[in-house]
Protein backbone atom coordinates (compact mmCIF):
# COMPACT_ATOMS: atom_id res chain seq x y z
CA UNK A 1 0.00 0.00 0.00
CA UNK A 2 2.85 2.58 -0.20
CA UNK A 3 1.36 3.47 -3.49
CA UNK A 4 -1.56 5.27 -3.75
CA UNK A 5 -4.18 4.98 -6.24
CA UNK A 6 -6.17 7.71 -8.07
CA UNK A 7 -8.20 10.41 -6.78
CA UNK A 8 -7.41 10.49 -3.24
CA UNK A 9 -4.12 13.15 -2.73
CA UNK A 10 -4.68 16.76 -3.72
CA UNK A 11 -4.20 17.48 -7.60
CA UNK A 12 -1.17 20.20 -6.69
CA UNK A 13 0.48 17.11 -4.68
CA UNK A 14 1.02 14.30 -7.80
CA UNK A 15 0.94 17.40 -9.90
CA UNK A 16 4.81 18.44 -8.25
CA UNK A 17 5.51 14.57 -8.12
CA UNK A 18 5.37 14.21 -11.73
CA UNK A 19 8.01 17.78 -11.77
CA UNK A 20 10.44 15.96 -9.39
CA UNK A 21 10.34 12.43 -11.18
CA UNK A 22 10.53 13.85 -14.38
CA UNK A 23 13.91 15.63 -13.00
CA UNK A 24 15.53 13.45 -11.08
CA UNK A 25 14.90 10.88 -13.94
CA UNK A 26 16.18 13.15 -17.07
CA UNK A 27 19.48 13.38 -14.51
CA UNK A 28 20.10 9.09 -13.63
CA UNK A 29 18.56 8.85 -17.44
CA UNK A 30 21.48 10.87 -18.86
CA UNK A 31 24.02 8.53 -16.26
CA UNK A 32 22.66 5.45 -17.68
CA UNK A 33 24.11 3.88 -20.97
CA UNK A 34 22.01 2.18 -23.41
CA UNK A 35 23.96 -0.81 -23.12
CA UNK A 36 22.91 -1.13 -19.62
CA UNK A 37 18.78 -1.12 -20.94
CA UNK A 38 18.69 -5.29 -20.88
CA UNK A 39 20.45 -6.29 -17.43
CA UNK A 40 18.51 -3.18 -16.06
CA UNK A 41 15.76 -4.49 -17.10
CA UNK A 42 15.51 -7.82 -16.05
CA UNK A 43 16.44 -6.89 -12.60
CA UNK A 44 13.47 -4.26 -12.80
CA UNK A 45 11.27 -7.43 -14.12
CA UNK A 46 12.96 -8.97 -11.03
CA UNK A 47 11.75 -6.94 -8.49
CA UNK A 48 8.21 -6.53 -9.83
CA UNK A 49 7.78 -10.37 -9.42
CA UNK A 50 9.41 -10.23 -6.26
CA UNK A 51 7.34 -7.54 -5.05
CA UNK A 52 4.46 -10.04 -5.65
CA UNK A 53 5.58 -12.83 -3.27
CA UNK A 54 3.70 -12.78 0.24
CA UNK A 55 5.69 -13.05 3.33
CA UNK A 56 3.29 -14.06 6.45
CA UNK A 57 3.83 -11.33 9.15
CA UNK A 58 1.88 -12.31 11.99
CA UNK A 59 -1.69 -12.12 11.53
CA UNK A 60 -1.62 -10.47 7.63
CA UNK A 61 0.80 -11.56 5.41
CA UNK A 62 3.26 -9.02 3.26
CA UNK A 63 4.59 -7.62 0.04
CA UNK A 64 7.94 -6.65 0.01
CA UNK A 65 8.64 -3.13 -1.45
CA UNK A 66 11.70 -3.94 -2.55
CA UNK A 67 12.92 0.23 -3.10
CA UNK A 68 15.88 -0.53 -0.69
CA UNK A 69 16.95 -3.94 -2.31
CA UNK A 70 16.83 -1.74 -5.52
CA UNK A 71 18.54 1.25 -3.82
CA UNK A 72 21.34 -1.22 -2.85
CA UNK A 73 21.86 -2.78 -6.20
CA UNK A 74 21.24 -0.67 -8.67
CA UNK A 75 22.91 2.63 -6.89
CA UNK A 76 21.04 5.88 -8.53
CA UNK A 77 19.72 3.80 -11.59
CA UNK A 78 17.41 2.60 -8.98
CA UNK A 79 15.45 5.43 -9.84
CA UNK A 80 13.93 5.13 -13.02
CA UNK A 81 13.93 1.46 -12.13
CA UNK A 82 11.27 2.14 -9.69
CA UNK A 83 9.33 4.65 -12.11
CA UNK A 84 9.59 1.32 -14.78
CA UNK A 85 8.26 -0.78 -12.14
CA UNK A 86 5.41 1.48 -11.14
CA UNK A 87 4.55 1.95 -14.80
CA UNK A 88 3.66 -1.68 -15.51
CA UNK A 89 2.44 -2.06 -11.63
CA UNK A 90 0.01 0.02 -13.01
CA UNK A 91 -1.10 -0.76 -16.41
CA UNK A 92 -0.56 -4.19 -16.04
CA UNK A 93 -1.85 -4.62 -12.64
CA UNK A 94 -3.83 -1.58 -11.58
CA UNK A 95 -2.14 -1.86 -8.73
CA UNK A 96 -1.68 2.02 -7.92
CA UNK A 97 -2.71 5.11 -10.05
CA UNK A 98 -2.11 6.89 -12.84
CA UNK A 99 -1.73 10.58 -12.68
CA UNK A 100 -0.33 8.69 -9.24
CA UNK A 101 2.93 7.75 -11.05
CA UNK A 102 4.76 10.17 -10.62
CA UNK A 103 4.43 10.76 -6.83
CA UNK A 104 4.69 7.53 -6.07
CA UNK A 105 8.03 7.27 -7.66
CA UNK A 106 8.76 9.95 -5.75
CA UNK A 107 7.92 8.10 -2.28
CA UNK A 108 9.46 4.91 -3.33
CA UNK A 109 12.92 6.49 -5.51
CA UNK A 110 14.07 9.06 -3.01
CA UNK A 111 13.90 6.39 -0.25
CA UNK A 112 16.17 4.39 -2.56
CA UNK A 113 18.45 6.65 -3.15
CA UNK A 114 19.00 7.63 0.36
CA UNK A 115 19.24 3.67 1.38
CA UNK A 116 22.03 3.93 -1.77
CA UNK A 117 24.31 6.61 0.16
CA UNK A 118 23.41 5.21 3.46
CA UNK A 119 24.59 1.27 2.14
CA UNK A 120 27.53 3.05 0.00
CA UNK A 121 28.76 5.03 3.01
CA UNK A 122 28.23 1.76 5.38
CA UNK A 123 30.71 -0.21 2.90
CA UNK A 124 33.34 2.86 2.98
CA UNK A 125 33.26 2.27 6.96
CA UNK A 126 35.61 -0.79 6.78
CA UNK A 127 33.83 -2.25 10.53
CA UNK A 128 35.88 -5.26 11.25
CA UNK A 129 32.98 -7.37 12.47
CA UNK A 130 33.39 -10.56 10.34
CA UNK A 131 33.04 -11.63 6.35
CA UNK A 132 29.58 -10.50 5.13
CA UNK A 133 28.44 -9.02 8.39
CA UNK A 134 29.12 -5.92 7.17
CA UNK A 135 27.12 -5.97 3.98
CA UNK A 136 24.12 -7.77 5.81
CA UNK A 137 24.41 -5.06 8.68
CA UNK A 138 23.96 -2.38 6.50
CA UNK A 139 21.74 -4.18 3.86
CA UNK A 140 19.28 -4.40 7.05
CA UNK A 141 19.34 -0.67 7.29
CA UNK A 142 19.25 0.28 4.22
CA UNK A 143 16.15 -1.84 3.58
CA UNK A 144 14.48 -0.84 6.31
CA UNK A 145 14.90 2.76 6.42
CA UNK A 146 13.84 2.98 2.47
CA UNK A 147 10.36 1.52 3.71
CA UNK A 148 9.72 3.55 6.80
CA UNK A 149 10.71 6.41 4.62
CA UNK A 150 8.36 5.76 1.94
CA UNK A 151 5.27 5.37 5.06
CA UNK A 152 6.13 8.52 6.22
CA UNK A 153 5.98 10.24 3.14
CA UNK A 154 2.76 9.11 2.07
CA UNK A 155 1.28 9.81 5.23
CA UNK A 156 2.69 13.20 5.20
CA UNK A 157 0.73 13.70 1.88
CA UNK A 158 -2.18 12.19 2.83
CA UNK A 159 -2.35 14.81 6.04
CA UNK A 160 -1.26 17.40 3.79
CA UNK A 161 -4.11 16.88 1.32
CA UNK A 162 -6.88 16.89 4.20
CA UNK A 163 -7.77 16.58 8.24
CA UNK A 164 -9.98 14.15 6.98
CA UNK A 165 -7.22 11.76 5.94
CA UNK A 166 -5.48 11.14 9.46
CA UNK A 167 -7.33 8.42 10.28
CA UNK A 168 -6.18 6.71 7.15
CA UNK A 169 -2.61 7.92 7.74
CA UNK A 170 -2.13 5.98 11.03
CA UNK A 171 -3.60 2.91 9.58
CA UNK A 172 -1.13 3.21 6.98
CA UNK A 173 1.99 3.49 8.82
CA UNK A 174 0.80 1.08 12.02
CA UNK A 175 0.01 -1.64 9.12
CA UNK A 176 3.67 -1.08 7.55
CA UNK A 177 5.67 -1.97 11.08
CA UNK A 178 5.79 -5.33 10.66
CA UNK A 179 6.60 -4.65 6.51
CA UNK A 180 9.81 -2.60 7.68
CA UNK A 181 11.03 -5.33 9.87
CA UNK A 182 10.60 -7.92 7.06
CA UNK A 183 12.22 -5.78 4.57
CA UNK A 184 15.25 -5.00 6.40
CA UNK A 185 15.86 -8.93 7.52
CA UNK A 186 15.48 -9.96 3.36
CA UNK A 187 17.92 -6.92 1.91
CA UNK A 188 19.98 -7.82 4.92
CA UNK A 189 20.18 -11.11 3.72
CA UNK A 190 20.02 -10.66 0.35
CA UNK A 191 23.19 -7.98 0.58
CA UNK A 192 25.31 -10.26 2.66
CA UNK A 193 24.19 -13.81 -0.22
CA UNK A 194 25.42 -11.50 -2.61
CA UNK A 195 28.37 -10.51 -1.74
CA UNK A 196 29.54 -13.80 -1.48
CA UNK A 197 28.13 -15.23 -4.46
CA UNK A 198 27.75 -12.15 -7.28
CA UNK A 199 29.38 -9.26 -5.72
CA UNK A 200 29.65 -7.55 -9.14
CA UNK A 201 25.96 -7.01 -8.46
CA UNK A 202 26.36 -4.78 -5.54
CA UNK A 203 26.15 -0.74 -5.77
CA UNK A 204 29.32 -0.22 -4.57
CA UNK A 205 31.14 0.05 -7.71
CA UNK A 206 28.94 2.26 -9.31
CA UNK B 1 -0.16 -15.97 -12.05
CA UNK B 2 0.12 -12.67 -14.20
CA UNK B 3 -2.57 -12.52 -17.17
CA UNK B 4 -1.39 -10.15 -19.89
CA UNK B 5 -3.49 -7.38 -20.54
CA UNK B 6 -3.25 -7.33 -24.20
CA UNK B 7 -5.04 -10.69 -24.71
CA UNK B 8 -8.14 -9.00 -26.67
CA UNK B 9 -5.88 -7.35 -28.73
CA UNK B 10 -7.05 -9.48 -31.48
CA UNK B 11 -10.92 -8.22 -31.48
CA UNK B 12 -12.31 -5.95 -33.92
CA UNK B 13 -13.83 -2.65 -33.30
CA UNK B 14 -13.58 1.00 -33.03
CA UNK B 15 -11.54 1.26 -30.26
CA UNK B 16 -9.03 -1.42 -32.16
CA UNK B 17 -8.85 0.30 -35.37
CA UNK B 18 -8.13 3.50 -33.79
CA UNK B 19 -4.64 4.93 -34.25
CA UNK B 20 -2.27 3.65 -31.02
CA UNK B 21 -0.67 6.82 -30.76
CA UNK B 22 -3.54 9.17 -30.61
CA UNK B 23 -5.10 6.49 -28.67
CA UNK B 24 -2.55 6.53 -25.77
CA UNK B 25 -2.67 10.55 -25.57
CA UNK B 26 -6.56 11.13 -25.65
CA UNK B 27 -7.01 8.67 -23.05
CA UNK B 28 -4.13 9.33 -21.29
CA UNK B 29 -5.28 12.98 -20.50
CA UNK B 30 -9.17 12.30 -20.01
CA UNK B 31 -7.58 10.04 -17.02
CA UNK B 32 -5.87 13.68 -16.00
CA UNK B 33 -8.99 15.47 -16.60
CA UNK B 34 -11.20 13.25 -14.73
CA UNK B 35 -8.68 13.16 -11.65
CA UNK B 36 -8.65 16.82 -11.37
CA UNK B 37 -12.68 16.88 -10.51
CA UNK B 38 -13.97 16.94 -7.12
CA UNK B 39 -17.58 17.09 -8.15
CA UNK B 40 -19.92 14.02 -7.57
CA UNK B 41 -21.91 14.49 -10.80
CA UNK B 42 -19.21 14.76 -12.96
CA UNK B 43 -17.51 12.23 -11.99
CA UNK B 44 -20.21 9.87 -11.87
CA UNK B 45 -20.86 11.37 -15.63
CA UNK B 46 -17.46 10.37 -16.36
CA UNK B 47 -17.53 6.66 -15.22
CA UNK B 48 -20.79 6.48 -17.29
CA UNK B 49 -18.23 7.38 -20.72
CA UNK B 50 -15.74 5.26 -19.34
CA UNK B 51 -18.14 2.19 -18.80
CA UNK B 52 -19.47 3.12 -23.16
CA UNK B 53 -15.77 3.38 -24.13
CA UNK B 54 -14.98 -0.07 -22.33
CA UNK B 55 -18.80 -0.87 -24.21
CA UNK B 56 -17.40 0.02 -27.65
CA UNK B 57 -13.82 -1.85 -27.43
CA UNK B 58 -15.77 -5.16 -26.58
CA UNK B 59 -13.30 -6.26 -24.01
CA UNK B 60 -15.28 -8.43 -21.89
CA UNK B 61 -16.98 -6.71 -18.80
CA UNK B 62 -15.78 -9.75 -16.97
CA UNK B 63 -12.21 -9.74 -16.91
CA UNK B 64 -12.27 -6.25 -16.50
CA UNK B 65 -14.29 -6.65 -13.04
CA UNK B 66 -11.40 -9.16 -12.07
CA UNK B 67 -8.72 -6.79 -12.19
CA UNK B 68 -11.56 -4.10 -10.96
CA UNK B 69 -12.09 -6.45 -7.51
CA UNK B 70 -8.33 -5.24 -6.07
CA UNK B 71 -8.44 -2.01 -7.02
CA UNK B 72 -11.90 -1.86 -5.10
CA UNK B 73 -10.33 -4.17 -2.51
CA UNK B 74 -7.50 -1.15 -1.90
CA UNK B 75 -9.69 1.53 -1.73
CA UNK B 76 -12.42 -0.30 0.27
CA UNK B 77 -10.53 1.31 3.54
CA UNK B 78 -11.66 5.57 2.48
CA UNK B 79 -14.64 4.34 2.07
CA UNK B 80 -15.13 2.80 5.87
CA UNK B 81 -12.79 5.03 7.78
CA UNK B 82 -12.75 8.24 6.00
CA UNK B 83 -16.65 8.51 7.06
CA UNK B 84 -15.97 8.34 11.01
CA UNK B 85 -13.28 10.35 13.19
CA UNK B 86 -11.76 10.02 16.62
CA UNK B 87 -10.43 13.26 17.01
CA UNK B 88 -12.23 15.31 14.46
CA UNK B 89 -15.42 17.54 14.89
CA UNK B 90 -18.78 15.45 14.03
CA UNK B 91 -21.59 13.54 15.78
CA UNK B 92 -21.07 11.30 18.24
CA UNK B 93 -21.87 7.76 17.55
CA UNK B 94 -20.15 5.33 19.81
CA UNK B 95 -17.74 6.15 23.30
CA UNK B 96 -15.02 3.60 24.09
CA UNK B 97 -13.20 4.73 26.99
CA UNK B 98 -11.78 7.98 26.41
CA UNK B 99 -11.88 7.87 22.77
CA UNK B 100 -15.15 8.82 21.09
CA UNK B 101 -16.35 7.59 18.04
CA UNK B 102 -17.44 10.62 15.14
CA UNK B 103 -19.42 10.49 12.18
CA UNK B 104 -18.34 13.04 9.96
CA UNK B 105 -21.59 13.86 8.26
CA UNK B 106 -23.10 13.09 5.00
CA UNK B 107 -20.56 15.14 2.78
CA UNK B 108 -17.80 12.76 3.96
CA UNK B 109 -19.93 10.02 2.42
CA UNK B 110 -19.77 11.38 -0.51
CA UNK B 111 -16.33 12.38 -0.66
CA UNK B 112 -15.59 9.02 -0.03
CA UNK B 113 -17.81 7.65 -2.60
CA UNK B 114 -16.20 9.93 -5.48
CA UNK B 115 -12.60 8.60 -4.47
CA UNK B 116 -13.58 5.09 -4.99
CA UNK B 117 -15.97 5.84 -8.65
CA UNK B 118 -12.45 8.16 -9.61
CA UNK B 119 -9.97 5.43 -8.70
CA UNK B 120 -12.03 2.63 -10.42
CA UNK B 121 -12.76 5.01 -13.39
CA UNK B 122 -9.23 5.27 -14.41
CA UNK B 123 -8.48 1.32 -14.37
CA UNK B 124 -11.51 1.05 -16.35
CA UNK B 125 -10.02 3.09 -18.89
CA UNK B 126 -6.68 1.42 -18.96
CA UNK B 127 -8.31 -1.47 -20.72
CA UNK B 128 -9.55 0.33 -23.94
CA UNK B 129 -6.22 2.46 -23.88
CA UNK B 130 -3.31 -0.06 -24.00
CA UNK B 131 -6.11 -3.71 -23.97
CA UNK B 132 -6.67 -2.92 -27.11
CA UNK B 133 -3.39 -2.81 -29.60
CA UNK B 134 -1.19 -5.70 -29.42
CA UNK B 135 2.06 -4.42 -26.52
CA UNK B 136 4.71 -4.40 -28.88
CA UNK B 137 2.77 -1.93 -30.99
CA UNK B 138 1.82 0.19 -28.24
CA UNK B 139 5.71 0.22 -27.35
CA UNK B 140 6.01 1.72 -30.95
CA UNK B 141 3.27 3.95 -30.38
CA UNK B 142 5.78 5.43 -27.39
CA UNK B 143 8.42 5.85 -29.72
CA UNK B 144 6.81 7.43 -31.92
CA UNK B 145 5.84 9.81 -29.47
CA UNK B 146 9.32 10.86 -28.38
CA UNK B 147 9.26 9.07 -25.00
CA UNK B 148 12.96 9.67 -23.86
CA UNK B 149 14.25 6.15 -25.69
CA UNK B 150 15.76 4.77 -22.93
CA UNK B 151 12.27 4.39 -21.19
CA UNK B 152 10.76 2.80 -24.06
CA UNK B 153 13.51 0.39 -24.47
CA UNK B 154 13.00 -0.51 -20.45
CA UNK B 155 9.27 -0.57 -20.91
CA UNK B 156 9.58 -3.34 -23.75
CA UNK B 157 12.13 -5.63 -21.96
CA UNK B 158 10.61 -5.61 -18.47
CA UNK B 159 7.42 -6.44 -19.94
CA UNK B 160 9.08 -9.38 -21.70
CA UNK B 161 11.19 -10.52 -18.58
CA UNK B 162 7.97 -10.47 -16.20
CA UNK B 163 6.25 -13.52 -17.76
CA UNK B 164 9.76 -15.59 -17.82
CA UNK B 165 10.98 -14.48 -14.89
CA UNK B 166 7.37 -15.20 -12.65
CA UNK B 167 7.10 -18.66 -14.49
CA UNK B 168 10.77 -19.28 -13.20
CA UNK B 169 9.65 -18.45 -9.86
CA UNK B 170 6.74 -20.69 -9.90
CA UNK B 171 8.67 -23.51 -10.49
CA UNK B 172 11.15 -22.71 -7.80
CA UNK B 173 8.35 -22.27 -5.27
CA UNK B 174 7.24 -25.74 -6.37
CA UNK B 175 10.46 -27.06 -5.93
CA UNK B 176 10.29 -25.79 -2.63
CA UNK B 177 7.39 -27.31 -1.56
CA UNK B 178 7.78 -30.60 -2.74
CA UNK B 179 11.02 -30.99 -0.43
CA UNK B 180 8.11 -29.95 2.47
CA UNK B 181 9.11 -25.84 2.69
CA UNK B 182 5.77 -24.38 3.91
CA UNK B 183 5.22 -20.81 4.78
CA UNK B 184 4.85 -19.54 8.02
CA UNK B 185 5.55 -16.24 10.32
CA UNK B 186 9.15 -16.72 11.22
CA UNK B 187 12.50 -15.86 10.39
CA UNK B 188 13.39 -19.31 8.41
CA UNK B 189 10.38 -18.81 6.25
CA UNK B 190 12.16 -14.89 5.36
CA UNK B 191 15.75 -16.59 4.85
CA UNK B 192 14.24 -19.16 3.23
CA UNK B 193 11.73 -17.32 0.47
CA UNK B 194 14.73 -14.52 0.23
CA UNK B 195 17.54 -16.89 -0.23
CA UNK B 196 15.60 -18.57 -3.59
CA UNK B 197 14.63 -14.44 -4.62
CA UNK B 198 18.54 -13.86 -4.54
CA UNK B 199 19.23 -17.06 -6.74
CA UNK B 200 15.73 -15.65 -9.17
CA UNK B 201 18.21 -12.15 -8.88
CA UNK B 202 21.76 -13.90 -9.91
CA UNK B 203 20.08 -16.30 -12.23
CA UNK B 204 18.65 -13.30 -14.73
CA UNK B 205 21.23 -11.25 -14.08
CA UNK B 206 23.48 -13.54 -15.91
CA UNK B 207 20.61 -14.54 -18.46
CA UNK B 208 20.53 -10.92 -19.32
CA UNK B 209 24.56 -10.28 -20.12
CA UNK B 210 23.70 -13.46 -22.52
CA UNK B 211 20.73 -12.11 -23.82
CA UNK B 212 22.67 -8.75 -24.38
CA UNK B 213 25.41 -10.41 -26.24
CA UNK B 214 22.94 -12.25 -28.39
CA UNK B 215 21.01 -9.31 -29.41
CA UNK B 216 24.25 -7.10 -29.96
CA UNK B 217 25.23 -9.81 -32.48
CA UNK B 218 22.18 -9.54 -34.30
CA UNK B 219 22.46 -5.89 -34.62
CA UNK B 220 20.94 -4.46 -31.75
CA UNK B 221 20.99 -0.81 -31.73
CA UNK B 222 18.47 0.19 -29.14
CA UNK B 223 15.79 0.72 -31.31
CA UNK B 224 12.50 -1.06 -31.45
CA UNK B 225 11.92 -2.34 -35.25
CA UNK B 226 8.49 -3.93 -36.34
CA UNK B 227 7.02 -4.35 -39.44
CA UNK B 228 4.12 -1.88 -38.13
CA UNK B 229 3.56 1.32 -39.89
CA UNK B 230 1.49 4.21 -38.67
CA UNK B 231 -0.74 5.57 -40.83
CA UNK B 232 -3.50 8.02 -39.56
CA UNK B 233 -7.17 8.11 -41.40
CA UNK B 234 -10.19 10.64 -40.86
CA UNK B 235 -11.79 8.18 -38.14
CA UNK B 236 -8.44 8.72 -35.98
CA UNK B 237 -9.19 12.18 -35.76
CA UNK B 238 -12.86 11.78 -35.06
CA UNK B 239 -12.26 9.71 -32.26
CA UNK B 240 -9.38 11.67 -31.09
CA UNK B 241 -11.86 15.16 -30.94
CA UNK B 242 -14.77 12.99 -29.31
CA UNK B 243 -12.36 11.22 -26.08
CA UNK B 244 -10.45 14.12 -26.16
CA UNK B 245 -13.74 16.81 -26.16
CA UNK B 246 -15.59 15.13 -23.20
CA UNK B 247 -12.53 15.18 -21.45
CA UNK B 248 -12.29 19.23 -22.08
CA UNK B 249 -15.98 19.16 -21.60
CA UNK B 250 -15.83 18.09 -17.94
CA UNK B 251 -13.40 20.90 -16.80
CA UNK B 252 -15.45 23.58 -19.32
CA UNK B 253 -18.42 22.26 -16.61
CA UNK B 254 -16.21 22.52 -13.86
CA UNK B 255 -15.05 26.29 -14.52
CA UNK B 256 -19.09 26.97 -15.10
CA UNK B 257 -20.16 25.38 -12.23
CA UNK B 258 -18.03 27.59 -10.21
CA UNK B 259 -18.70 30.46 -11.90
CA UNK B 260 -22.13 30.06 -10.97
CA UNK B 261 -21.59 29.37 -7.18
CA UNK B 262 -20.06 33.03 -6.54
Amino acid sequence: MVHISDGILAPWLWGSGWVITAAILAYTLKKMKIDDVPKLSVITAAIFVASLIRIPAGLTSVHLVLSGFAGVTLGILAYPCIFIALVMQAFLFQHGGITTIGINTVNMGVPALISFFIFKAGMKLKLNIGIRKNEILFGAIAGGIAVALAVLLLAVELLVTGEQFTEIATTVVLAHIPVILVEAIFTGVIAGFLATVKPEMLSIGR
Amino acid sequence: MISEIDIYAGLSSPIHRWDPRLKVISIFMLIFSIMLLYDLKLVIISMLFAIILVYISRIPFSFILGRLKWVFLFVLPFLIILPFTVIGEGSEIAKIGSITLNFRGIESVEFAVMIVIKALTSVMLIFPMIGTSRMDITFKALEDLHLPNKLVQMLAFTYRYIFVLSNEFMLMERSLTSRGFKRGSNLYTITTLTKAIATLFVMSFEQAERVFYAMRSKGYAGKITTMHEFTLRPHDWLYTVVVCGFAIFVQVAVWYGTLEGT
